[in-house]
């Protein structure tokens, strides 16, 4: 009966109109609660009066016209000031002799000490009257060296440089005022337990590979280098072949090309630089503990990583940031500080070296909460192994590492810096342009593999405090 | 404030002065406006890139505190990222995060401060969040007693594992005394855990207003919109009845203490040497011409006091010394050196007395043109950075500086005679002050 029909079926279907307006109706309210009454970050950044930005963020390789020295260049004419970065590949405190442990960072600081033309103080002079700032430091691998200058002085400023890299002065007296600071400097070293632990760390993994050894040198060898020891250093160690520039600020490619022959040119074109091989990491040893009586305890752990050329890096980038990035919102974070305040803070970062790539981590806490972060550490450790991330920790994720780009442009020595780096890892001159395309193509099942692959095993512990082992 | 270079760079004739101020006309170029309800805004726009740095300043720190609440303005710090009654715990570090934002906090003794460096999309997500807990905070017991766990392994981190901070902090009780600056910023570790939440709870009515606080935007944005965003964000949060702000006693009873502290975990011989000093809010007339004394005797290599202790006579190994004027009450002019091995302490402060009184005698109008010239030179880098001018900037006007005085600074270094760094050496070095030495076990016996 098609009529009754009709009515039993406009009766029900009334009914479910009413639910469905009603529904619709409270639906729309909560709605409209949450959009225009409660915070709403997506809405928020949506509506905002300041959108996001394209600029220009184009870096150019340039060739010198003279000496054909390759260096790139980030131009930014915001303020007339210049930056450049330069490193010495291989020429940093690993490669030192053995005897001659502390002659890098003795080289690094005596570089910046005074030319034939200028002794100590009137190098000193001019530079502080000119603002120009010159400073060199012995990593493990590399001599890392730069200036900053106005552009008013920037010829000055250069000149400076290339005198302290062709004729650096090394003066007797400078020379044993540097010994006498290192030395005491090993001494301040030890004063701080975190220092402690580091030295330590590095022998137990590092063994007798090179990287096992000391940032300061050792007293012993500081005692007897000499100024002989000192030039060769030079010699050998700073050429063009081993030299990466990366220059930033206020300064034409022409300009920038004519520096580059200026101040590097005159630079050997080769040197003689120790190889170090590809060290064999002691993950897998024994726990150790330093026991000392210290009103916190410290902890460094350590897992095997990757490269920053393997194409494990991105995706274990990822997965290490949520596991134990920077700031409050990692796991680690969340369970060891925000839920359980058992440290002021614990975190794990990528350390991407070519020949010791790792995963490192670290805490601080007093000894009755040291071993539940330890804890907490390892169950983190294991749960991320075995069941990954979520969809939305990763999107999170994304969003801040795309979110983020920008702030590296905030200071031109920065940028002089990531210039540099850019081309020792050989991302391509391109690579600030690219970058956001690479992190929207990582893949959340890729960073799970990377998770699964990494976080497998247990990180080696080691630690100084007043702690069982 | 219009000048002519021409008048300052001609008698003078230092090529370079008029270098930095004719492109720097003004240190920062901050602009400056206040809401209704009291909220000081301070503008420095740099459009090198499209971020900005946004910080919100309280004129509240640590001297605020009632006595014996050691450490509740840095506990309430803690607290003002554990959610308000808009937004949940977690979610102020979650979405900042997730917008690519840095964000952290800092509580000194004069102030506390709260920061974001953040894309210049996202900056009206940081005024909301800020705006929301400057008035909203809600403080749950659960997240209290979590917090309170979580300064106390502060505390233990950066103070007591690390013998110079302890050093440092012994030597200003003894400067200090009955003046809260005396007081560490963290709270002795007994008072970290007897604070109360009701007393977190009082300093944050009590301080944080609109009208007790300072918003500083540095970065990719122009006077106009910083305008209309302040207002429409931080426009509709009350003004206040401040409450009582801490009572600084006038220091007047001159001494000359010593402090010599054995720490086992003391390698080395350090020597800090504070002595009592103007400040902005103390004798406001008195700091630029402390500064380029301080610059003169021991501001890098090229300094007096380097040159004779270090590079001469040879008897340390670094000597340094500087002036601490942003302060609400007063300053600090502070003398550090390491020694060489093998001096004693009496010998190397009977030196560095000498040396000074030399240095002084040796004081000249040429030489101090020179160090302010060096002063002044490096003042153009402080445009490249906004997230480090914000800070300066913030915390100077955080104290009492004037916008202008702050975009200003080097006209008042520049005016600075050879005559006032002598009267005020002078009249410094009489001040009440604590000669402190650190020392290893087996030099302290």
């Amino acid at each position: 009966m098609p009529k009754r029909r009709y009515y039993q079926n406009r009766s029900k279907q009334g009914k479910l109109k009413y639910f469905v307006l009603g529904a619709l109706l409270v639906a729309g309210a909560y709605f409209g609660y949450k959009t225009y009454f409660c915070f709403n970050p997506d809405r928020l950044v949506a509506n905002s009066v300041l959108k996001e930005k394209t600029f220009d963020t184009k870096v150019e390789e340039i060739i010198s016209p003279k000496y054909k020295i390759k260096a790139y260049l980030f131009e930014d004419d915001t303020n007339p000031i210049i930056a450049v970065n330069f490193v010495f590949k291989n020429a940093g405190y690993a490669g030192n002799e053995e005897g001659k442990n502390g002659l890098a960072q003795m080289a690094a600081t005596l570089l910046d000490d005074g030319t034939e033309k200028l002794n100590r103080v009137a190098y000193r002079e001019e530079l502080e009257k000119y603002a120009i700032n010159i400073s060199f430091a012995a990593g493990r691998d590399d001599m890392n060296g730069a200036l900053l200058t106005t552009k008013a002085q920037s010829r000055r400023a250069f000149g400076l440089l290339k005198d302290v890299l062709l004729t650096p002065r090394f003066d007797e007296e400078d020379i044993n005022q540097v010994r006498q600071e290192m030395l005491v400097g090993l001494k301040i070293q030890k004063e701080q337990p975190q220092n402690v632990l580091s030295l330590t760390a590095n022998k137990e993994l590092f063994g007798t590979h090179p990287y096992s050894k000391n940032p300061l040198g050792e007293a012993k060898d500081i005692a007897r280098i000499s100024r002989v020891d000192l030039i060769e250093y030079v010699k050998d160690h700073l050429t063009r072949s081993n030299l990466i520039v990366g220059v930033a600020g206020d300064i034409s490619a022409a300009e920038a090309g004519k520096m580059l022959d200026d101040v590097f040119g005159a630079l050997p074109e080769n040197g003689k630089m120790a190889f170090i091989r590809k060290a064999d990491v002691d993950f897998a040893g024994d726990d150790v503990n330093i026991a000392k009586d210290l009103p916190q305890s410290i902890a460094f752990f350590v897992v095997p990583g990757v490269t920053r050329q393997s194409e494990d890096f991105y995706p274990l980038y990822v997965a290490n940031d949520i596991l134990g990035g920077s700031g409050l919102t990692s796991r680690l974070s969340l369970a060891a500080r925000e839920k359980e305040a058992l440290t002021y803070g614990v975190y794990t970062y990528l350390s991407v070296a070519e020949k010791a790539p790792l995963v490192g981590g670290g805490f601080s806490a007093t000894p009755e909460n040291f071993a539940k972060v330890k804890e907490i550490v390892k169950q983190e450790w294991q749960k991320i192994a075995n069941n990954g991330v979520s969809k939305q920790e990763f999107e999170a994720e994304i969003n801040y590492l795309l979110a983020s780009y920008n702030l590296r442009f905030a200071s031109i020595t920065n940028m002089a810096e990531i210039l540099v780096a850019m081309q020792k890892e050989n991302l391509g001159v391109d690579f600030l342009q690219k970058r956001n395309d690479y992190i929207r193509n990582i893949k959340l099942q890729d960073v799970n593999m990377a998770a699964k692959k990494y976080f497998a095993k247990n990180p080696r512990f080691i630690t100084i405090g007043n702690n069982e082992k | 404030m219009k000048f002519s270079f021409a008048k300052i760079c001609l008698p003078i004739g230092l090529v370079l002065i008029c270098f930095a101020s004719n492109v720097q006309a003004k240190l920062f170029g901050i602009s400056e406006f206040e809401l209704d309800n009291g909220l000081q805004v301070l503008v420095i726009p740099n459009h090198k890139a499209p971020i900005i740095k946004h910080m919100v300043w309280y004129k509240c720190g640590s001297v605020d505190e009632p006595k014996g609440k050691g450490g509740t303005a840095h506990l309430l710090e803690h607290l003002m990222f554990r959610g308000t009654k808009k937004v949940k715990d977690g979610v102020f570090n979650d979405v900042i995060n997730q917008n690519g934002g840095e964000s952290n906090a800092f509580t000194s003794l004069d102030y506390t401060a709260y920061h974001q460096f953040l894309d210049i999309s996202r900056l009206e997500l940081a005024m909301y969040l800020e705006a929301d807990r400057m008035q909203n905070l809600k403080i749950t017991p659960q997240a209290f007693e979590k917090e309170q766990n979580i300064v106390f392994q502060e505390r233990k981190q950066v103070v007591d594992n690390n013998p110079l901070s302890y050093f440092g902090e012994s030597v200003r009780k003894v400067l200090w005394q009955e003046h809260p600056y005396g007081l560490p910023v963290s709270g002795s570790p007994d008072e970290i855990k007897t604070i109360s939440q009701d007393d977190v709870e009082a300093f944050y009515k009590k301080c944080y207003a609109p009208n007790n606080a300072i918003l500083v935007l540095a970065g990719d944005i122009d006077v106009n919109t910083a305008q209309k965003l302040a207002n429409k964000y931080y426009g509709s949060v009350k003004n206040r009845d401040i409450g009582k702000k801490a009572d600084f006693p006038l220091l007047t009873r001159e001494f000359e203490a010593n402090l010599q502290m054995t720490l086992p975990a003391a390698q080395s011989k350090r020597l800090m040497q504070v002595f009592l000093a103007p400040s902005v809010n103390v004798d406001a007339n008195k700091i630029y011409a402390l500064s380029v004394l301080a610059n003169y005797l021991g501001e890098g290599e090229t300094s007096a006091l380097y040159k004779d202790l270090v590079l001469k006579q040879k008897i340390a190994l670094d000597v340094s010394v500087s002036f601490d004027y942003a302060n609400r009450s007063y300053g600090t002019f502070v003398i550090s050196a390491v020694p060489v091995e093998g001096i004693t302490q009496t010998e190397f402060e009977k030196a560095l007395k000498l040396s000074i009184q030399q240095d002084l005698k040796q004081l000249s109008a040429q030489k101090i043109d020179l160090v302010k010239q060096k002063m002044l030179a490096g003042l153009v880098y402080l445009k490249d950075n906004p997230s480090e001018a914000a800070y300066l900037v913030g915390m100077m006007a955080s104290v009492g500086f004037d916008a202008k005085d702050i975009d200003g600074l080097d006209e008042k270094i520049e005016a600075v005679s050879a005559k006032e760094v002598l009267s005020a050496a002078k009249e410094i070095l009489q001040a009440t002050s604590v000669t402190g030495w650190l020392l290893p076990q087996e030099e302290g016996k």
